[in-house]
């Protein structure tokens, strides 16, 4: 009777835990138990500083896919970056990528806006239309020294 | 005269040199039995007949009879982490933020790190001591003379179920600490429980969690090491022998176990980050 | 003989700056039971932890069958000590299992029997040795001697052909020391395992055992049959046979009966060179066995405690007296001639006379007739040592006497 009880409330804990490691890890962690779920697409940037990895990738504010890469193309000196997109979601090979600001000192994230064309991106496909972070630095010290139009 | 002083002078720093020398080979010979005896430890545990019972055992005695402690530790460190946060969120503003502060320094690091210490509190020390106990009550040479392998019998088992019960723990830790951030935060000071969760889903990316999971499987390994390794060779102590020898077998688990995960935690957060 | 099952070669082992054994040479055979005697602390614990390599030899060799210790191969070593059972000093019983999972562990851990198998092994051993009552009891809720007599059932479980017991009877009560020694006996005889034993239990040990080694000054002082022991007139063994007579002589103040024998050698040497006169008094107490049987143990002790005592008081450092035979006293006054040694009897007689000893009513229960009878040799010529106490004996004549109050009798 002893031993079973043990062995029951082991069970019990180990259930638990798994349970905890769970949450922790696909829950809050987005582990992707199944792959293939998501099509890369590529936008290149000007400029992307304080865009990370895993940071989000929305349209209309609706979260579509997350940032997997950044890297700079030492032709053009340009950030290349890949994001994965729900397969769900079609992307029109006119569609603007902006990186962008979550309030004032927010994370930042790429917005994709739709565009109008018939064609979609295939997987691997480049966004060209491209705007890059607003520098809020700069825009600052344009205020403070007036120079802003 | 002033020879005389000189001379007495230079034999003073031979003796420090000496007794600096002595020390050094002390603590090196010291790393690498322990560093034997860890790998001894781990070998073993996958020696056939697979000790499955005694492994549940363990289980039950370093995991289930900490459940509750760990339980209560992680909710009232995430009920103190939401307050702290938002008074100090709310001063930028950003006590939306609240979720994501409370979420990343519980996996990060308060989960791992104070499940860690209260394991060794709790478990650690009575694995030394109990082990310290068979040792000078000379159960370990009867073990040794039935050509039962003591290493085997008393440490693998005790190895195998820190590695399965640490990171167990240490998610407990974490999903019950969020739940005590919540408390404050939603329930108490009246955050939108939404953002609250909707900020922690944003901020958290598998990399924490993983990062968190590998510190307590490090802690597991270096806790349940040292607090069987100082219980083993109790005998050993030049400072204290029989019950003596295992209070300071004890002790020194202790000490050693918590010195060492915050040393290695902060190894590992350097390397994770 | 054929050749040792064990042999200890020139073993020394030392902790730290302790010597404890030096060049020790052991020859254990098989199918036979060795008991190694010493004083505490001598090494007869580390001499078998070195046969089951808990402890290792600084230099010397431990040969089994004639192949060291140090040259076995793994699996040889592993098949060695399967066939070797430990007891050890202390029981060293696992606190945390209860008492049949004790017995139990060695099956366990290292058979592949079934459960019921097990079971059914174990639940014999603990109807030998009577523990049926605590098989489910933890090792600290039960008496010492029960603890030992588990431990005697963990280390036979296995069916080993060879047992090292370390102090297998020690806090035992004479009853189950006696159990204990019959149950080693018993099943030495029925499946012939080799048995060494350390052991306290002079001479019951010797009655099981078919060798005994006595460790002395970190060397084994001895070793042989019992009967061989017996006849040794080495003085290390001699002491340790009659431990019990040594003890008692120092209760009684006697000197060992080395020693006399010494001083009266010494005496008899000197004599015509030196001195011219000594004397030996001879004293016996006559129908001792009597009052022993029919009295007591210590009532008979304590005539002889009387003796001893008065006469190291009146003697001082110049004389010598001790146990010679069961029922005598020898004593070596120097420099004494036959009227001052008589004088010194009489004073002993009259101070013994005082006690309840020589007091008819110190013995209600049975009427006995006992007497004191002392003979006196004045030496003053070289003689032998066996004359001088055959001419003493011959000179004995009663010197105190107690009678039964015959009108009084038995009550």
């Amino acid at each position: 009777m002893k031993k079973y009880s043990q062995e029951t409330l082991v069970g019990i804990f180990v259930l638990i835990g798994i349970l905890c490691v769970g949450y922790l890890t696909i829950k809050l962690g987005k582990m992707e138990l199944i792959g293939g779920d998501f099509y890369n697409i590529i936008a290149k940037f000007d400029s992307v500083a304080g865009l990370k990895p895993d940071s989000s990738v929305q349209m209309a504010g609706v979260e579509i896919g997350r940032v997997t890469k950044i890297d700079l193309d030492t032709k053009d000196f340009v950030a290349v970056v890949t994001m994965k997109i729900h397969k769900g979601v079609p992307i029109q090979e006119d569609a603007i990528a902006s990186v962008k600001t979550s309030g004032l000192i927010g994370d930042k994230y790429i917005s994709i806006q739709p565009g109008g064309s018939e064609e979609l991106l295939k997987p691997g496909g480049v966004i060209t239309e491209t705007e890059s972070a607003v520098d809020i630095e700069s825009l600052i010290s344009k205020y403070v020294f007036g120079n802003v139009k | 005269m002033a020879e005389k002083t000189v001379d007495h002078e230079g034999q003073g720093m031979i003796r420090g040199l000496n007794w600096l020398g002595r020390k050094t080979l002390d603590i090196i010979g010291e790393l690498g039995a322990l560093a034997i005896f860890f790998c001894y430890g781990i070998i073993l545990i996958f020696s056939l007949p697979f000790q499955f019972r005694k492994i549940i055992q363990q289980v039950y005695f370093i995991g289930v009879k900490s459940f509750l402690i760990i339980s209560l530790i992680g909710l009232f460190t995430g009920m103190v982490l939401g307050l702290q946060g938002y008074y100090t969120l709310v001063k930028f503003g950003a006590e939306g933020m609240l979720g994501a502060a409370v979420a990343l320094s519980l996996i990060r690091e308060l989960g791992p790190v104070l499940t860690a210490l209260m394991v060794i509190g709790r478990a650690g020390s009575s694995i030394a001591a109990e082990i310290g106990i068979m040792r000078i009550s000379e159960q370990i040479d009867a073990l040794d003379t039935m050509d039962i392998n003591p290493m085997r019998y008393l440490v693998s088992p005790r190895m195998a179920a820190s590695v399965i019960v640490f990171p167990m723990l240490t998610a407990l830790f974490d999903v019950i600490g969020i739940f005590g951030g919540f408390l404050t935060g939603v329930l108490l000071l009246g955050i939108n429980s939404g953002i609250y969760f909707n900020r922690i889903y944003d901020s958290v990316v598998l990399k924490d969690v993983t990062g968190g999971f590998l510190k307590s499987l490090a802690f597991a390994l270096i806790v349940s090491t040292i607090c069987c390794y100082q219980g083993y060779f109790t005998h050993m102590r030049s400072e204290g022998f029989g019950a003596r020898g295992v209070s300071l077998a004890t002790t020194s688990a202790v000490v050693i176990s918590c010195v060492l995960v915050l040393v290695l935690d902060y190894v590992l957060t350097s390397f994770l980050l | 003989m054929n050749e040792p099952f064990i042999e200890f070669k020139d073993v020394s082992k030392s902790f730290g700056s302790l010597k404890v054994l030096d060049k020790a040479n052991l020859a254990i055979y098989q199918g036979e039971i060795t008991a190694i005697i010493g004083k505490s602390g001598a090494g007869k614990s580390v001499l078998l932890k070195h046969i089951i390599g808990l402890l290792k030899p600084d230099s010397g060799q431990i040969l089994v069958r004639g192949k060291p210790l140090s040259q076995f191969t793994k699996a040889e070593w592993r098949h060695f000590k399967r066939s070797l059972s430990y007891m050890f000093q202390n029981n060293a019983l696992f606190d945390s299992l209860t008492i049949f999972e004790n017995i139990a562990l060695p099956l366990v851990e290292r058979t592949k029997m079934s459960a019921a198998e097990i079971r059914k092994r174990v639940m014999f051993r603990i109807e030998q040795f009577e523990l049926g009552d605590v098989e489910g009891k933890y090792p600290s809720q039960i008496s010492g001697g029960m603890q030992k007599r588990v431990a005697l059932a963990r280390a036979v479980v296995t069916e080993p052909t060879m047992i090292l017991f370390d102090e297998p009877t020690t806090g035992l009560d004479p009853l189950r020391k006696n159990a204990v020694l019959n149950m080693v006996a018993h099943y030495q005889r029925e499946i012939g395992f080799t048995g060494v034993m350390v052991s306290h239990d002079i001479p019951d040990v010797f009655f099981i055992s078919n060798r005994v080694a006595i460790i002395e000054n970190k060397k084994i002082a001895f070793q042989g049959t019992p009967l061989e022991l017996e006849q040794s007139d080495d003085e290390v063994v001699w002491q340790f046979i009659h431990g019990q007579e040594v003890l008692q002589d120092q209760l009684t103040g006697l000197h060992s009966k080395f020693e006399v024998e010494r001083a009266l050698k010494q005496e008899l040497d000197r004599i015509g060179r030196f001195q011219d006169v000594f004397s030996v008094v001879l004293f016996s107490v006559d129908s001792l066995e009597q009052i022993r049987e029919k009295v007591g143990y210590i009532a008979a002790q304590r005539i002889f405690q009387c003796l001893g005592m008065t006469l190291r008081e009146n003697l001082g450092t110049a004389g010598y007296a001790a146990r010679f035979g069961p029922e005598e006293i020898l004593t070596v006054i120097p420099q004494a001639d036959a009227t001052r040694a008589d004088l010194i009897i009489k004073e002993i007689i009259t101070e013994c006379s005082r006690q309840e000893l020589m007091n008819p009513e110190s013995y209600r229960k049975v009427c006995l007739d006992f007497a004191i009878k002392a003979g006196i040799v004045e030496v003053r010529k070289k003689m032998r040592l066996e004359e001088v106490i055959s001419l003493a004996r011959k000179s004995q004549k009663v010197i105190a006497k107690l009678e039964c109050d015959k009108g009084r009798g038995p009550v």
